[in-house]
């Protein structure tokens, strides 16, 4: 059988048809059946976008819900310095003066390698900024949504709250202790965008919402906070010392309401502060309490029942030879009565309590206060201080820890130690956290009050605030920490300065006290390092921050002076 | 070709071409409702479907853009409060109010212990008092109230040396 010419063409063509179909039909079985798994995951890739979304970190609030720190959302401009090198210049230029920036310094940014430069790091950038940045159509010139760290109050509390990194991780204060709870999670979306770009939000398939950080709630009172930083700054401008510190709190509760110290920090402007002033001396800088430290040897002798108030010691006249090395008073004393020791500050008569009392005994009570160990305070680096073992005292060190010697303290234990003879000899926790809330107002962790233990009975506390109080007293080291209309009980500290290992004319001057004495509501500490000028004593220097912060803030608690001179009328 | 032998030859028809008489289409006589209107019904249900599905569609895009416009609508008003909140605080700060109160000169001051009243809370013990007092009539009342406000009245007045 032969065929016809037309039919072998036909045949010819029918078969190559045949086979470019065939091969056609493999290869759309081969992508849709043999390689779906691997192709469907590439064209998913490419039409679908994941998205991150930063979660809002948490604000933190005084204990009255005003804002301390909060997380602002601001726009910031970015740039593909790839591709905006060829004009960096020109772009410079334009863009330079809504950035407010140099242009010289912005043209180096564009003309660089990197495809992702950052033009206004952390610049609130308007609105009108935006747009018009955007109808200029600059080519590598994009826009990105950020987080920055807000501080409305500035400088205020700056310790205490502390401040964030760029990545916006809490480095020190409440932002790196709280940093669990402060910070959001992330969310993502996956989208689909159109050809501008745009997302297609009916094709978003995934959704996962940001969850913000939640608030954490200080017991800082912002108020009592800028009573406490006014006052430091008066005595730092009066008496120029290196440093100062002051620290607000309620003895019944061990809530701190103020803690700041000098020099000092603006969160907002980093760049501008240096490490020395971003250290929160209330916590991390130690020394020698001076005669702050009586208190625990005296209201440990009278604890223990070695002592009465009314005991006679002996005081030298002012020079007492001790394993041959001579003690001294600032001012010669005669006999004096334990109280009187208290309230004159005598190192002798604290050195005689001290040996009455034994070194075991002394250094339990040193321990049973809270020296030498932290006060596990919710902030991040706080100091134990130094209180050295029995093991390592010499002869002299029973006659020179009761008067504040050997032995280092930080502001904050020197004042939790005057807060336990305040709260009928019961030691409490400090307490800068009052609770954590989410942002729909729901509390999720409420901090109470902790007692830590009892130091001394309530009828010591009570003898020592009796002593305390005539400390303020016109025969007191410190009538100038009076308070008009309140019964305040204290303690002046003057603690000489080691340089070298030597003991040097500088002075840490202290005044620690609490009031009304019969019912402790604020207990205060003052502390200034190395004061110029001639006077120098805690009392006169420290006595007077006292008095004015206490004065002020017992104005703004509202709290009723007990002698009530001007009282006008009474409703009941 | 043509009709033929299976051969292909040609040849010539003997037998008599038998008469075949088709049977008749039963449903070639009028068309019927039921069939017609069963097929316009599918036809719709298939256009109906077909314009449903690309109007749903089209529904999902449009409200798909109108939840994105007010997704960022509400993202632009949560940030502008939030700008609006730290700025509330900044304004509200005791270093701000100060420095306003001394830069418009108002001479705000903390009133002083003289200038308070003090409003004391009945207690239980006034509680257990009142419970067994007489109740007193409304004249009485307020007699005791009129005398206590013209005292501290004239206790104030003493006070300020008027």
């Amino acid at each position: 059988m032969t065929l016809a010419p037309q039919q072998g063409r036909a045949l010819i063509v029918v078969g190559a048809l045949a086979s470019i179909f065939t091969a056609l039909a493999f290869r759309l079985f081969d992508l849709h059946v043999l390689q779906h798994k691997e192709l469907s995951l590439m064209a998913q890739a490419n039409r679908e976008q994941v998205v991150r979304r930063q979660g809002r970190r948490g604000s933190v609030l005084d204990v009255n819900g005003n804002l301390l720190a909060e997380s602002l959302s601001v726009r910031i401009v970015t740039a593909d310095a790839t591709i905006t090198a060829p004009h960096a210049a020109e772009i410079a230029d334009k863009l330079a003066p809504l950035l407010k920036t140099d242009p010289s310094s912005l043209a180096q940014k564009l003309s660089g390698q990197s495809h992702y430069v950052r033009l206004s790091p952390r610049v609130k950038l308007d609105e009108d900024a935006v747009q018009k940045i955007r109808a200029m159509k600059l080519k590598g010139i994009y826009f990105e949504d950020q987080f920055v760290r807000s501080y409305p109050n500035g400088p205020l509390a700056s310790h205490v709250i502390g401040f964030v990194d760029a990545e916006h991780k809490g480095v020190q204060g409440i932002e790196a202790s709280m940093e669990d709870y402060l910070q959001g999670q992330s969310g993502y979306e996956v989208i689909e965008r159109d050809r501008k770009g745009r997302e297609i939000r009916a094709l978003r398939t995934e959704e996962q919402g940001p969850q913000d950080g939640l608030n954490v709630v200080l017991t800082i009172d912002q108020v009592i906070q800028h009573i406490a930083e006014q006052e430091l700054d008066k005595a730092m401008e009066q008496f120029k010392p290196q440093a100062g510190a002051i620290l607000v709190s309620r003895p019944k509760t061990g809530e701190i309401l103020a803690m700041s110290s000098r020099p000092t920090f603006d969160p907002t402007d980093m760049a501008a502060t240096s490490a020395d002033a971003r250290r929160n001396r209330c916590i991390s800088d130690v020394a020698e309490p001076g005669s702050t430290f009586k208190i625990v040897v005296c209201s440990g002798a009278l604890n223990e029942g070695i002592v009465t108030l009314t005991d006679p010691f002996d005081c030298e006249n002012g020079a007492f030879i001790y394993a041959g090395r001579v003690l001294h008073d600032a001012h010669p004393y005669g006999v004096l009565s334990v109280e009187e020791i208290l309230f004159h500050s005598s190192n002798i008569g604290a050195a005689k309590v001290g040996l009455k009392m034994g070194p075991t005994r002394l250094y339990d009570y040193i321990r049973r206060y809270g020296f030498g160990r932290k006060t596990d305070i919710a902030l991040p680096g706080e100091v134990s201080g130094i209180a050295h073992p029995l093991s390592r005292w010499n002869g002299l060190s029973i006659t020179r820890i009761p008067m504040g010697h050997e032995i280092a303290v930080t502001p904050l234990q020197m004042l939790m130690a005057m807060n336990t003879i305040a709260n009928k000899g019961v030691r409490m926790k400090p307490m800068i956290v009052k609770s954590v809330v989410g942002a729909e107002g729901t509390t999720v962790l409420q901090c109470q009050p902790q007692v830590v233990g009892r130091v001394i009975t309530a009828p010591t506390s009570e003898l020592m605030a009796m002593a305390l109080r005539k400390v303020v007293g016109p025969d007191g080291t410190a009538p100038k920490a009076a308070v008009p209309g309140f019964d305040v009980a204290g303690k002046t500290g003057t603690a000489q300065k080691i340089e070298n290992g030597q003991y040097v004319r500088k002075y840490f001057s202290t005044f620690v006290g609490y009031f009304p004495a019969a019912d402790p509501q604020v207990s205060i500490l003052v502390s200034l390092d190395d004061p110029t000028g001639d006077v120098y004593y805690g009392g006169s220097v420290a006595g007077p921050v006292f008095r004015a912060a206490a004065e002020k803030i017992a104005e703004y608690l509202g709290m009723e002076p007990q002698a009530a001179p001007t009282e006008v009328a009474k409703v009941s | 070709m043509g009709v033929g032998s299976p051969t292909g030859g040609r040849s010539r028809r003997t037998t008599p071409r038998p008469t075949f008489v088709m049977k008749r289409n039963r449903k070639r006589g009028s068309l019927r409702f039921g069939t017609v209107s069963k097929s316009l019904a599918i036809c719709a249900c298939v256009a109906i479907s077909g314009v449903a599905y690309v109007w749903q569609k089209n529904a999902i895009y449009r409200l798909g853009d109108e939840i994105k416009k007010r997704e960022a609508i509400l993202w632009s008003a949560q940030k502008r409060n939030l700008m609006l909140s730290a700025q509330l605080a900044h304004l509200e700060s005791p270093a701000e109010l100060e420095t306003k109160c001394r830069a418009c000169n108002l001479s705000l001051v903390a009133p002083g212990e003289s200038q308070v009243v003090r409003l004391y809370e009945p207690g239980p013990e006034w509680d257990v008092q009142m419970a067994t007092a007489p109740v007193p009539t409304r004249t009485a009342v307020q007699q005791q109230a009129q005398l206590r406000l013209r005292n501290a009245q004239s206790r104030a007045l003493a006070q300020q040396g008027l």
